[in-house]
């Protein structure tokens, strides 16, 4: 098992540095415009209104880590396996879409700080910690995403490995973005209206958007403190991390080709995180996806199982409970 | 082309290495990856659910009993992408399942290769649960 997570390390290693070399490669050919007069040639295309068109079906299959890897992390507790009997589980691993495009893995979604960390406070580190080691004690402890209210904001659009379809509809004056996984539609106007009073707090905070020129601003805020940032155990160390009602996420959508968006998010929390950080990731374009209808609850057999579970260790280990 | 679709995913998976997928629920919670159970059946039911697809058997025992079991798969989308679809096991087909069992000891696993008659093999699994690593999860890393 240790052999094998060096193993995998190692892999991880080298496709970092490989795929890092071709960035780098990019970049210095994309520095030269005239090398290549085609990638100049790209515009983006407008909706009838005037907007950036970002319209269509979208996926973000990414096989990038979360975070780079520190040694004291514990992927088999931030995966719910405290005992240590699991495997862990990682990001998801989908090197190509459907399409047969190369996704090619950075070295992490977290792109500042430099480091690829995010400065978690250690307090919400402990209670998320426990909170995970007794995910079959109560659905107290499990993630929203586990009890199918939400993903969040942002936490929808990081990277899972299904279920990761987005459909993106724009209308004069809003955007619509359907994500698949849960079943959430976020309506985003675009009329400069302000943000909802401060006594109104939501799951999914509220969104506010803007055009700077071919990026779409979305500025969220009046989050509820009952959220996290993320909840699949893709996103690692930063999965069920408390959201706070201090949270304020800025989104950048940036449509940079046919097929690509650029999706940047930068999230601060004063609460929570000792400093701003910013993930990055792109959004590919696969037309022929077809998203299901999530349906979460009525399918959550996973919920009542995992807490059947933990009472069954309960009876096994009578010695433990309180007369 | 719809072999085709699957041979990619499949090679796709192995090129990733340890990376596996990410899903809904965490394996040791609900599953023991120190009881693995082999089902041989009939399929009684498919349901294409999320966030995880359950598939419904009747297993007769040595001593002719017949148990109805339910066993969890991935997610519907993450099935497709694997190459399933509705026809893949029709009700009444006669199958294998290898899994896990619950840890709750009712009669319910964590699937992982369904084997038909014919002998094709269709990887079940919710991968990246975390589900004990046997070589089978085409996402796992090959030695």
């Amino acid at each position: 098992m240790r052999n094998r997570g060096l193993t995998s390390l190692a892999i991880i290693a080298t496709v970092t540095v490989v795929a890092l070399a071709a960035v780098a490669v990019r970049v210095m050919t994309t520095g030269a415009s005239t090398a290549e007069p085609a990638a100049a040639a790209w515009t983006a295309s407008r909706t009838a209104d005037g907007q950036p068109d970002l319209q269509g079906i979208w996926t973000n299959y990414d096989s990038t880590p979360f975070e780079i890897f520190d040694a004291g992390d514990k992927p088999g507790l931030y995966s719910g396996d405290p005992d240590g009997t699991a495997r862990g589980t990682g990001p998801a691993s989908f090197p190509n879409d459907v399409t047969g495009r190369k996704l090619v893995p950075r070295k992490s979604l977290v792109v500042d700080p430099p480091n690829g960390r995010v400065p978690i406070m250690p307090w919400a580190e402990e209670r998320r910690n426990y909170a995970l080691a007794h995910i079959a004690d109560s659905w107290e402890y499990q993630t929203t995403w586990e009890r199918c209210i939400t993903r969040g904001v942002p936490g929808g659009l990081f990277p899972t490995g299904y279920g990761s379809g987005y459909q993106i509809l724009q209308t004069p004056g809003y955007v619509m973005i359907l994500y698949e996984m849960i079943h959430e539609a976020r309506i985003i106007p675009l009329d400069g209206r302000p943000h909802v009073g401060p006594a109104l707090r939501l799951w999914n905070g509220d969104s506010r958007g803007h055009w700077e020129g071919n990026t779409l601003v979305v500025d969220v805020t009046n989050y509820n403190d009952k959220g996290s940032v993320a909840t699949n155990a893709a996103s690692q160390r930063v999965r069920a991390i408390p959201q706070s009602e201090a949270l304020h996420a800025i989104e950048r959508f940036t449509r940079i080709d046919e097929n690509t968006i650029d999706y940047q998010v930068t999230i601060e929390d004063p609460k929570v995180f000792t400093t701003p950080w910013t993930a990055s990731m792109t959004l590919n374009r696969e037309p022929d996806y077809q998203m299901f209808e999530y349906a979460c609850h009525e399918g959550n057999q996973a919920m009542p199982n995992t807490l059947s579970a933990g009472r069954a260790k309960d009876t096994a280990r009578p010695a433990t409970r309180t007369q | 082309m719809r072999t085709s679709l699957f041979m990619a995913g499949a090679a796709a998976a192995m090129l990733a290495g340890g990376a596996p997928l990410a899903a809904h629920h965490a394996f040791s919670a609900e599953f023991d990856g120190t009881r693995p159970v082999t089902l041989k059946g009939k399929v009684t039911k498919m349901e294409w659910i999320n966030p995880h697809a359950w598939l419904h058997m009747e297993v007769r025992g040595p001593d002719g009993k017949v148990i109805s079991w339910a066993v969890e798969g991935g997610a519907p989308n993450a099935l497709l992408r694997r190459g399933w679809n509705r026809n893949s096991v029709p009700l009444g087909t006669e199958i294998v399942v290898e899994g896990f069992r619950a840890k709750d000891g009712s009669n319910r696993a964590n699937g992982r290769d369904v084997t038909l008659a014919n002998g094709t093999k269709l990887f079940l699994g919710s991968s990246g649960t975390g589900a004990p690593a046997d070589g089978r999860d085409s996402a796992e890393p090959r030695k």
